[in-house]
């Protein structure tokens, strides 16, 4: 029982003054195992907030990112899972399933999460899962101004994943979930 | 249509290319996971409700737990701890305590030799004069026939015409000589050293020197001191012959002492009680003090005798530092009443009324080197202080006994008393006794004898000690009218102001706005129309970063009476300071909406860079303003007043948009603003051009290339979603200019150049193609880019740059786009302008001919293996993906699998992906 | 070779009725003959006139001739021999009979300036006329004995005293004769040699800031020579400083004097000669003069010093 918390494109402060209060108030210290953060956080201060929910942090670079460390791209297995993480502005088209299924054979992981597009969606395809947990403070993207702000809370157990995601639509917090389970060889060898 | 390569054709013919048709929206449909709400998740804060979720829960405090557990019992026991240590203290054995003494009397000792650190710089002849002119002194002395005195070895003699180091080292020699004498049985001869040493104490025209001498001769008192103690309680323990015939207990009586070691002991005393100097005397006595322990179980009688005997030190300063070393010396004994150490209270505080009270003007000292004796004086009082509140409990018996408790004047006399010496009283009084006695304290201020100096350091002591021991409200009300009322009548600004800063804190906790108004209108009157001179700056600065620092939003202060006055007659350092304070709370909690308010701040912030430009700043400083700044820019929110805001953006941009940060900062806010105004209202295209043209204005004066490109393109995206088109399209192209810029030369490395040129790919899709330049026009501009012969080109970077337009170029092909901007009809995309065009269809496809045998070439010319075979195997997932497989585009992809079979791993996961994913595509097209 | 004496008592203190008890102890390198080894206690009052600033009779100066307070010689061994290495002799010696005559008063011991009363234990072993004798001295302490002593601790009968421009006989410095001072406080008239003399005394005022103050004691010895009496007062080396500076005014300081041993006695008033004691106040006041005198006997008047003496009896008390 691993919680992963999936966060993004907070654009801190460019588009949005902060991460807004209901989330603050839900994500508290200690509950939270592993961060993976998409990107464009923008500032230093974020990042910092952010490690505070929880130390093991692991970011990739938005274009807007002021911190030059974090890489493109990055990999990491928590439990059965092999995580990839992407901002996203790279993708082309932005958000494309097949470019997205592309880039998962490429890092060869089973769940790819990415951002930008600033819309949470949860693709399955034949290479595993794509998730992208949108803007946790509803900041305006390349394609839309319109955004609720969101993010996603993965409870990895065993070969089985329950996806929460956490969106705040008019002032209210709603909570969906995924549930999903790895095939037991997805990505089996010839 | 646009020119085509004249060449190609005839080659191109060859291959046909089809673009695979996608429906986006189906697809997304098809593949996403179904979502279902969730009731309970693991944030939820209603955990109990489900069995699973309790135990999530419970795990989560379990692994939470090992964490907190730790600093939860580090802080309960510790005060267990405490209280066992308080409670058991009287069974703390005695080497324990002795210890614990050593420990403490050594970091006093050097905290007094850091204080009053030995100056290098003082000239030797005036400390050889100053020895010299005691040694006069010495000499009468010597006159007496004194018992003690040894003719031969006069220290004194050899002590002049010395720096402060000789002076040291010519001590620590004594020590040695001390020692070695003793060593050799001659005890005599060791004591009469001891007594030079001690004497050395009478030179008080050391000054600054004088503590670290003090230091240094007690220390070798001590050392004489336990030399002694060890030899009489061998004698007591051990026959002549050595062996052992009692062993004294730590709690010995004098009753256990055998006659022979008091004899010896009463010898020490008599020949110590025979040294013709009173100070000496003194030192010698306490050094050797707790011999008295062999003689008598109750010492109170000899404690006072040598109170009483330092009445007769006429010097305070020797005096003083006679009583700390009483002090420090009494502690040796086990069993005491602290009642002394009021006795030393009382009677350093009668030297004291003479040099600190102005009436009486004593010959040859001028009120500077009064000061400096008072500071002197200052570290013997504090430790003496300490010592009667170190225990809580026994220092307020002690005052419940002399019924301080009930009347602090026992302490100090009827109607008077050292403001200095009240200074430090307060500082150590226990909070129990403190608030017990805040009116009477308030009284003793008042009637303080001392400078108008001390008293206004005691009323703002007083306040501090209010704040923090959470005095009731009521009595908070009585002290500060009446200390209102009492510092009305300083005249000095620097004075009243130290006074106000210790009552700011309070003030402000119990929200007292009128007593605040009163202070700061008081403030007011003395500052302004005068030159502040640094100190009451310093003081200035101080109770209004407390007055900020109690406020949570700026508009409580504007509103206060006399705040924005005394800003005003502020200046350099402590103004900015002060300024830094007021932007970062105006940035801290959300928007600044009050206009007011922001024309304020933007002042504020003038001020700030105005100082700037005179003084020169820090680099981190002025990092930290411009950082402040732009959240100020970032943080100020007109609501609907979208105007208003753009105004404001431009007034800043003329204002103090000199930092490319700043710059940054303005055409973000600008490109949020448009965003905001469409959320809002839709209809804002002459808005939208207003604020566009703020930032194309803008981003050109910004020096840093990449900066500007993404500026480029987030201002381009900002315009297609507002359908300003005709911008957008003006803005790629200087996009493209700067991405050319870095290129040539920026040091940013290639993959992030790939990922600003995929960036752009993936934008270009939503751009309506332009008729005149041809639909291709952008990309082709961008593949020139790539082609061009600078340096840093690399094979990776015109794979990357080909695949991402043959990528382009397919999705432009679909009858419907992945997505348009802002998901508005007013944009036509190229699915609706060339809805059904053929020609704009073969377009598309002979470019993309085109671009991929480009791309094989590129492949071909990487030199590194395992970079082709990598991108071998991307470039054929891209066409795998995009293009419909027919034969010749297989053969493409055989080519490339060939490629990247020979330079990788045939295990490489990627490999086996891609020819998987080959294999199933190649299937999907046969049962198509 | 040597012949060493050592008392039971470290402190070599003896009252007249008790045994001297201690040990010879001989370190030869080869045995000796002796003809005995003799033990010998001499007691005595040594008296010398000396002419002196006390203007006394110049033309007797000289020592007189000592009065013989004890002088017992008892024979501890007979002839005979010591053998080489360390021997130790133990010895018991009775100074005064139960039933002898009070004729010899066992005087205190005390060393003065003219008199002194001294007490010398000498053991010599004989070793005929071709050897020289070898012998060793030692001086013992005696203190009065117990039937003698005052049989309750004084109670201390204090004298008040005043110092003021107009107590003193010599003359002051103006601005202490016109702007005045004045010192009082008290002190003991008789005083025990165990405790240590306590008094007290407070500056009340003073025109001038006042340098040190100090307590000196003195012994005045007094001898009969032929019908006059020779008559001499010193200072015993216990010169006290109560105040170091310009004291506070009105604040009692201590007076608290240790009286040293062998300086001080009982107070004697015998026929041929007599011992008294003095306690001489000094006050000293800051002025430039004082600075060009810096060796002067402070019991010559000077222009800054202001001075008091008075009698002080020394008991031996329980």
């Amino acid at each position: 029982m691993v919680l992963v918390l999936a966060i993004g494109d907070l654009h801190i402060p460019h588009r949005a003054p902060d991460l807004p209060a209901k989330f603050k108030s839900m994500l508290v210290p200690g509950k939270i195992q592993h961060i993976i953060c998409t990107g464009n956080l923008c500032i230093k201060e974020v990042h910092d907030y952010l490690k505070t929910l929880c130390p093991d942090l692991h970011i990739t670079r938005g274009e807007y990112d002021e911190d030059a460390r974090y890489p493109e791209t990055k990999t990491l297995t928590i439990g059965q899972f092999k995580l990839g993480l992407c901002h996203g502005h790279q993708v082309v088209p932005w958000g494309d399933l097949d470019s997205l299924a592309m880039l998962q054979r490429q890092l060869d992981v089973d769940i790819l999460v990415t951002g930008h597009t600033h819309q949470f969606t949860a693709y399955k395809h034949e290479g595993g899962v794509v998730i992208n947990p949108g803007s946790a403070t509803g900041a305006y993207s390349s394609i839309t101004y319109d955004v609720n702000p969101s993010f996603v809370l993965m409870d990895i157990d065993g070969l089985r994943v329950v996806v929460y995601v956490y969106e705040l639509i008019d002032g209210e917090v709603k909570v969906d979930k995924i549930d999903f389970k790895k095939t037991t060889a997805p990505q089996s060898p010839h | 249509m646009a020119d085509t390569d004249s060449s190609e054709p005839a080659k191109s013919d060859a291959i046909v290319v089809k673009f695979r048709a996608r429906n986006y929206a189906a697809e997304a449909t098809a593949h996403s996971l179904p979502r279902v709400p969730a009731d309970l998740h693991p944030l939820s804060y209603a955990p109990f409700l489900s069995p699973q979720v309790v135990a999530i829960d419970e795990e989560k405090h379990g692994t939470l737990d090992p964490l907190r557990a730790p600093c939860r019992s580090v802080v309960v026991p510790s005060k267990d701890l405490e209280n066992a240590r308080r409670a058991s203290k009287p069974e703390i054995s005695g080497s324990d305590a002795a210890q614990l003494l050593g420990k403490e009397w050594t970091t006093f000792k050097r905290f007094l030799v850091q204080k009053f650190p030995p100056s290098k710089t003082v000239a030797v002849s005036s400390i050889a004069n100053l020895v010299i002119g005691s040694h006069k002194v010495y000499e009468k002395s010597n006159a007496h026939l004194d018992e003690l005195d040894d003719p031969q070895g006069s220290a004194e003699e050899d002590v002049t015409f010395i720096t402060q180091q000789e002076y040291t080292a010519r001590l620590s020699d004594m020590k040695t000589d001390i020692l070695s004498s003793w060593d050799a049985g001659d005890h005599f001869k060791s004591l009469k050293l001891s007594v030079k040493v001690a004497r050395l104490l009478r030179d008080t025209d050391l000054l600054q020197f004088y503590p670290t001498l003090f230091t240094q001769v007690t220390d070798i008192l001590d050392m004489l001191g336990d030399m002694v103690i060890e030899r009489i309680k061998r004698k007591a323990e051990f026959t002549e012959d050595g062996t052992q015939i009692r062993a004294l207990p730590e709690d010995f009586q004098a009753r256990d002492v055998c006659s022979e070691a008091k004899e010896t002991c009463h010898n020490w005393f008599c020949k110590i009680g025979s040294i013709r100097d009173l100070l000496p005397r003194i030192y010698l006595e306490l050094a050797i003090l707790p011999c008295w322990r062999f003689l008598l179980d109750d010492s109170t009688d000899v404690i006072q005798r040598l109170l009483a005997m330092m009445r007769g030190l006429g010097n305070p300063l020797a005096s003083a530092y006679c009583h700390l070393y009483l002090v420090y010396s009494v502690q040796k004994l086990p069993a005491r009443h602290n009642g002394y150490l009021i006795t030393c209270i009382r009677d350093i505080s009668l030297l004291m009324v003479p040099i600190v009270s102005s009436k009486v003007t004593i010959e040859d000292i001028n009120s500077e080197s009064r000061q400096v004796l008072v500071h002197l004086m200052e570290p013997p009082m504090e430790y003496i202080m300490k010592c009667i509140f170190k225990d809580h409990q026994q220092g307020c018996n002690i005052l419940a006994e002399l019924g301080v408790t009930r009347n602090l004047s026992e302490l100090f006399g009827e109607y008077s008393c050292v403001s200095l010496l009240l200074h430090h009283l307060l500082k150590e009084l226990p909070p129990e006794a403190f608030r017990s006695n805040i009116l009477h304290i308030l009284d003793l201020i008042e009637r303080g004898i001392g400078s108008s100096f001390d008293q206004c350091v005691n009323f703002r002591l007083l306040g501090f000690r209010l704040y923090e021991t959470d005095a009731p409200v009521e009595i908070v009300n009585v002290v500060l009218e009446r200390v209102i009322q009492d510092v009305s009548q300083y005249q000095d600004l620097d004075s009243y102001l130290k006074v106000v800063d210790g009552y700011v804190d309070i003030v402000l906790q119990n929200q007292m706005k009128i007593q605040l108004e009163m202070l700061l209108e008081g403030i007011a009157e003395r500052a302004c129309n005068k030159w502040i001179n640094d100190c009451e700056l310093e003081s200035l600065k101080s109770v209004f970063i407390k007055i900020l620092s109690h406020t949570k939003c700026l508009e409580n202060i504007l509103e206060l009476n006399f705040f924005a006055e005394i800003i005003d007659v502020m200046r350099g350092t402590a103004k900015n300071a002060i300024n830094m304070r007021l932007l970062e709370i105006a940035t801290r909690n959300g928007y600044i909406r009050c206009p007011t308010t922001v024309q304020f701040l933007f002042e504020v912030g003038q001020g700030l860079r105005n100082c700037n430009g005179f003084l020169s700043m820090l680099d981190s400083d002025n990092q930290h303003l411009d950082r402040l700044l732009s959240r100020f820019v970032h943080m100020v929110d007109f609501g609907t007043e979208w105007e208003l805001h753009l105004t404001f953006l431009i007034e800043f941009r003329a204002n103090f948009a000199s930092a490319d940060e700043m710059k940054e900062t303005l055409v973000h806010r600008s490109n949020w603003l448009v965003m905001k105004a469409l959320k809002d209202s839709k209809q804002l295209v002459s808005f939208g051009k207003s604020c566009l043209a703020f930032s194309e204005a803008t981003i050109p004066s910004i020096a840093n290339p990449v900066k500007q490109l993404f500026l480029y393109l987030e201002t381009a995206e900002v315009a297609l979603t507002i359908g300003l088109v005709c911008h957008s399209d003006g803005l790629i192209d200087s996009a493209i200019c700067s991405l050319q810029s870095v290129v040539g030369g920026t040091p940013l490395d290639v993959d992030r150049i790939i990922c600003i040129i995929q960036k752009l790919c993936s934008l270009l899709i939503m751009v309506p193609g332009n008729p005149i330049r041809g639909v291709t026009y952008i990309s082709k501009s961008l593949l020139s880019l790539v082609n061009s012969n600078a340096l840093r080109i690399t094979a990776r970077l015109k794979v990357r740059t080909l695949s991402a337009n043959i990528i382009l170029l397919a999705a432009l092909s679909q009858h419907k786009l992945p997505y348009s901007p802002g998901d508005m009809k007013e944009v036509p995309g190229n699915d609706l302008l060339y809805f059904d065009d053929p020609s704009y269809q073969e377009e598309l496809a002979s470019f993309c001919r085109h671009l991929l045998q480009d791309m094989i070439l590129a492949i071909k010319e990487e030199a590194s293996p395992i970079t082709r075979g990598s991108l071998a195997l991307e470039a054929c997932n891209s066409i795998a993906s995009v293009l419909e497989i027919d034969d010749n585009v297989l053969c493409i992809c055989n080519e490339l699998m060939e490629i990247a079979g020979s330079c990788l791993s045939k295990e490489h996961f990627y490999l086996l992906s891609t020819s998987k994913l080959f294999v199933a595509n190649h299937l999907r097209n046969l049962s198509v | 070779m040597s012949v060493e004496l050592k008392l039971s008592r470290s402190n070599r203190i003896y009252r007249p009725d008790e045994q001297i008890e201690g040990k010879i102890i001989t370190k030869f390198s080869s045995s000796i003959s002796h003809y005995g080894v003799r033990l010998t206690v001499n007691g005595s009052v040594n008296l010398q006139v000396r002419g002196g600033s006390a203007g006394v009779i110049e033309s007797i100066v000289g020592v007189l001739k000592p009065i013989t307070i004890v002088k017992k010689s008892v024979e501890i061994r007979p002839s005979g021999k010591i053998s080489s290495g360390t021997t130790e002799i133990p010895f018991s010696l009775t100074l005064k009979q139960p039933g002898e005559s009070k004729s010899g008063k066992f005087y205190e011991t005390f060393h003065g300036e003219d008199i002194s009363i001294q007490y010398l234990l000498t053991v010599e072993v004989a070793r005929g006329y071709l050897h020289k004798s070898l012998s060793a001295t030692l001086e013992f302490i005696i203190e009065s004995e117990k039937a003698e002593l005052l049989e309750l601790p004084i109670s201390p009968e204090l004298v008040l005293f005043y110092i003021t421009q107009d107590t003193q006989k010599h003359p002051l410095l103006s601005e202490l004769k016109s702007g005045g001072f004045r010192v009082s406080g008290r002190i003991p008239t008789q005083c025990s040699l165990s405790c240590a003399l306590r008094g007290e005394m407070t500056v009340e005022a003073s025109a001038l800031p006042i340098q040190s103050i100090d307590i000196h004691l003195l012994r005045v010895e007094s001898i009969l020579v032929g019908d006059r009496i020779a008559s001499e007062a010193t200072l015993i080396q216990t010169t006290q400083q109560i105040a170091d500076g310009d004291v506070s005014r009105g604040l009692s300081l201590p007076i608290y004097v240790l009286l040293p041993r062998l300086l001080t006695c009982p107070t004697v008033l015998a026929g041929p000669f007599s011992i008294e004691f003095k306690v001489s106040i000094v006050i000293s006041f800051q002025s430039e003069l004082s600075k060009l005198h810096p060796k002067s006997d402070p019991r010559t008047p000077r222009l800054w010093l202001a001075m008091e003496t008075l009698p002080l009896e020394l008991v031996r008390t329980m």
